[in-house]
């Protein structure tokens, strides 16, 4: 017994140096060119997909049929994903299929996993394989919003995807190449960097992906600047607008923020089709009069429309903002996930307070406001909160 | 256990000794009585129904001691005596005279003497009182003053101003969760209910500032939910209540006036009124006066320019989970200005 333990022992010791020896003489080849052998690529994809299955346990899947994830999802996609994985009807990137091991054309695999493990791929890349992880690791929303847009690619053909993701923001706004000439013309120092921006929020600023992607004309160049600088910095994370904010310099930022913020005549999407008259009611009271029995202020005071005193241009516009990125940002506040900064503290306490119901109805009711069309229903509610009334009941006064 | 006939019980099987404990009591009573001199104490009444209060307190209290002694000193008389001697101690008549008449009388007694004094407290006041109305907020109170028809002449917080020798009535409600309204000095705890309004009746007799606190759990800072009450002369308190049910002054210099506007662009208005401006929120007090008030925050901190910049860059960090949110967003210069304007609303 003793003894087979003392010879079990010295053939650990030998393999391992054996294997440090190996790696130090440097006979091992690391090329990626060569690729592995047969049972080595078996043995690491079996691990890999076992491990997958193995960690993706008990994720529970939201549902993901809001279009506003399909689109989102879709435009990181063209950004973050397709230079390694390549998108229908697009070339693939021949430097990225020189990894080892390559990427996998994503069409054809996806089928092969679950709403579940996609997430976890997403959200945490794959060791030893250049998969990398997701940006903003808070942000499961986002992660869900590629997920959402991965298990419709496979049905989609070449003509379709190109279809979708132009349509996303561009065609509804752009119009003619020599009005996008124009536009790019007018951006000035910040034409080039403004394409990138333009394939999610338009060149106008008019946002989209129905709701997907929020609307940028509008804001003040103070608002906009500020969030450019806080995803840069990492102050605000999004795994989306992280890495396209921190390629740019902090004067492209500028440059980009005063091109948006100047823009005036922006289009403005139908106004939502779900808001009842109730909700939207519900929505003007809130945002004219807020909700003092639950500690809610008035929104109007910091974010229109036609506040009594301009408010800090810091503070950003509602004002035809999409209903799915308003509701979106007030639940990360409410989650403690949105960040921004010392600004984003301010609305941090004040999203603390809002209900799901009350969350539902400002949104709808931003979103189908537009400027200069003063909203009868916040007019009329104005006027309750100028008397305070007595609490004693009349009897007893 | 063999005990000694002359010595029952030895000092050693005593470990603290005889004298210890009444000496630890005494000084213990002691300290806590000095604790009980001040500016929000049961035991310094300044308005008759504070002195029912105090009154009640020191007879129950000697009552307890005289009653406790005699007790203590029947138990160790039981104790030494020698055998044979004690046996009065438990006959029928010291058992049913001294358990059950003198227990049923003396509580008896008390019953009709507390309920009395808590009808002087609750009972309208006579003569004209002023009409005040305290509503409890989560983590702070709103204070209204009543003009003579019974209309809101103005709204204030944190700091309850009244006339000396003149009744005061305050009608306490909640805006929330159950909070109590407590100022030993004067009166006695009266809970705020949600749906209900309590009335509670005080008349300061001197003058004099005291202070107040929220005497029924209400969340994370119901610890620094506090307030004062200033005591006043009747000229003065006419004359402060004249100037309270005006508006806000008016910005007199350059940086106060950046101040001001500062504090309407931030949003502050959406929570806080100023009268005269277009501020009109209700989430949180009214600041047309806030320089005139003795604290901020509720009784937290004192009120300066200081004090001021403190809460409005920090306030979530000084009372976390308040209703405020922090404004870390000023640079010093604008800080400074704000905290000029609200110290300048005298
Ligand atoms: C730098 C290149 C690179 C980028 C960018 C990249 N991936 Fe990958 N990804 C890989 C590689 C390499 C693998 C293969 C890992 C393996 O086979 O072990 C992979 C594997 C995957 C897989 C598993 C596929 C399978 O069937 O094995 C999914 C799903 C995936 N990536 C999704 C994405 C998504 C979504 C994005 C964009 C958010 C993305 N990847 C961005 C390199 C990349
Ligand atoms: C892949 C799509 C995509 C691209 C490309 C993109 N954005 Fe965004 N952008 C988004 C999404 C999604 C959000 C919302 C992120 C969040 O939840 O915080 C956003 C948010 C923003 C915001 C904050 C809006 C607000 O109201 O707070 C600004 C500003 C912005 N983007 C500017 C830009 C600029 C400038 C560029 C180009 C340099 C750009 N974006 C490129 C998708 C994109
Ligand atoms: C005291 C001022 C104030 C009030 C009142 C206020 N907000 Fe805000 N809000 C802010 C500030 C400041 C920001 C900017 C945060 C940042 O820069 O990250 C903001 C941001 C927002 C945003 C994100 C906008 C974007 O483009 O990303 C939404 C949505 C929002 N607020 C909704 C509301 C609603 C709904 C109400 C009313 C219930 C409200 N706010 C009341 C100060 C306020
Ligand atoms: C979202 C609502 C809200 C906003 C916005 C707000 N406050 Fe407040 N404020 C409160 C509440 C609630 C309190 C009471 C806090 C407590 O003591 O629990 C308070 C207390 C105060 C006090 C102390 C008043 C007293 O008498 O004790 C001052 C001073 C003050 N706020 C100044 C400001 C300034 C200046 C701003 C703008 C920069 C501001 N507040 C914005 C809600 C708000
Ligand atoms: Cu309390």
């Amino acid at each position: 017994m003793k003894r087979t333990l003392i010879i079990l022992a010295v053939l650990i010791a030998l393999f391992g140096a054996g294997a440090f020896t190996l790696a130090w003489s440097g006979i091992y080849n690391v090329a990626a060119s060569t690729g592995h052998l047969a049972v080595t690529r078996w043995f690491l994809e079996f691990g890999m997909r076992n491990s997958v299955e193995t960690h993706a346990l008990g994720i529970e899947v939201p549902p993901l049929d809001d279009p506003s994830l399909f689109y989102r999802g879709l435009g990181h996609y063209q950004g973050g994903c397709a230079p390694c994985h390549g998108a229908p009807g697009e070339g693939r990137n021949p430097i990225t299929r020189q990894m080892l091991p390559p990427p996998p054309y994503l069409a054809n695999t996806i089928e092969h996993w679950s709403a579940a493990e996609l997430f976890w791929i997403v959200k945490h890349g794959i060791k030893y394989a250049g998969m990398p992880a997701w940006v903003a690791q808070q942000r499961d929303d986002e992660v869900w919003a590629v997920v959402a847009f991965l298990q419709r690619l496979p049905e989609m053909e070449p003509e379709e995807y190109r279809r979708v993701s132009e349509s996303q923001a561009t065609s509804q706004i752009e119009g003619t190449p020599e009005e996008r000439a124009r536009l790019l013309a007018v951006a000035g120092s910040a034409g080039e960097s403004l394409v990138a921006c333009a394939r999610c929020h338009g060149l106008r600023g008019a946002g989209g992906g129905e709701g997907g992607f929020p609307r940028l004309a509008g804001q003040s160049f103070e608002y906009l600047q500020h969030a450019l600088e806080s995803y840069a910095v990492g102050s605000r994370p999004s795994g989306i607008m992280q890495p396209v904010a921190a390629e740019l310099s902090e004067a492209e930022r500028r440059n980009i923020a005063e091109y948006y913020a100047g823009i005036e005549d922006a289009p403005y999407p139908p106004k939502p089709q779900v808001a009842d008259r109730e909700t939207l009611q519900q929505g003007a009271a809130l945002v004219a009069n807020g909700a003092p029995e639950q500690g809610v202020p008035a929104c109007v005071t910091c974010h229109g429309p036609s506040a009594a005193v301009a408010p800090d241009p810091v503070y950003p516009s509602l004002v035809g903002q999409y209903a799915e990125y308003i509701a979106l940002q007030l639940e990360l506040w409410r989650s403690g996930k949105r960040g921004g900064g010392s600004y984003s503290e301010i609305m941090a306490t004040i999203a603390e307070q809002l209900t799901d119901e009350q969350i539902r109805a400002v949104s709808l009711y931003y979103a189908s406001l537009r400027p200069g069309e003063a909203p009868q229903a916040a007019a009329e509610s104005l006027g309750e909160r100028l008397d305070a009334p007595s609490v004693v009941p009349d009897d007893r006064n | 256990m063999k005990a000694d006939k002359r010595h029952p019980i030895t000092k050693a099987e005593c470990p603290f000794g005889f004298r210890w404990p009444v000496a630890a009591s005494l000084v213990t009573a002691f300290l806590l009585l000095t604790g009980c001199d001040g500016i929000q104490a049961a035991l310094t009444p300044n308005s008759p129904g504070a002195e029912r209060i105090a009154e009640i307190a020191w007879i129950l209290f000697i009552g307890a001691a005289v009653i406790f002694i005699a007790v203590m000193a029947l138990t160790l008389y039981a104790m030494i005596a020698r055998p044979g001697r004690g046996g009065w101690i438990g006959s029928g008549a010291l058992i049913i005279g001294g358990g059950l008449i003198f227990p049923v009388v003396t509580l008896s007694a008390l019953l009709i003497y507390t309920l009395d004094a808590a009808g002087v407290m609750t009972a309208p006041a006579e003569g004209n009182p002023l009409r005040i109305e305290v509503i409890g907020h989560m983590w702070w109170w709103e204070v209204r003053y009543l003009d003579e028809d019974g209309n809101v002449a103005f709204v204030s917080a944190n700091e309850v101003r009244v006339p000396v020798g003149r009744p005061v009535t305050a009608a306490v409600s909640t805006a929330d969760v159950i909070h109590s309204f407590w100022v030993p000095n004067l009166a006695g705890k009266i809970d705020m209910i949600p749906g209900r309004v309590n009335d509670v009746t005080f008349q300061a007799e001197e003058p004099g500032t005291f202070r107040g606190q929220c005497a029924e759990y209400c969340g994370a800072q119901h610890a620094k939910m506090a307030f004062f009450v200033v005591a006043e002369e009747p000229e003065r308190f006419a004359r402060w209540f004249e100037h309270q049910s005006g508006p806000a002054r008016e910005p007199q210099t350059p940086f106060i006036t950046r101040g001001r506007d500062l504090f309407l662009s931030s949003g502050c208005g959406a929570c806080h009124t100023v009268r005269g401006t277009p501020a009109a929120g209700r989430i949180g007090p009214d600041l047309t006066h806030v320089g005139s008030r003795v604290s901020i925050a509720a009784g937290i901190l004192d009120n300066h320019i200081g004090t001021l910049e403190a809460w409005i860059a920090n306030s979530q960090r000084i009372k976390p989970e308040n209703r405020m949110p922090s404004f870390d967003v000023f640079e010093g210069e604008d800080l400074r200005a704000i905290a000029a304007y609200l110290e300048s609303l005298k």
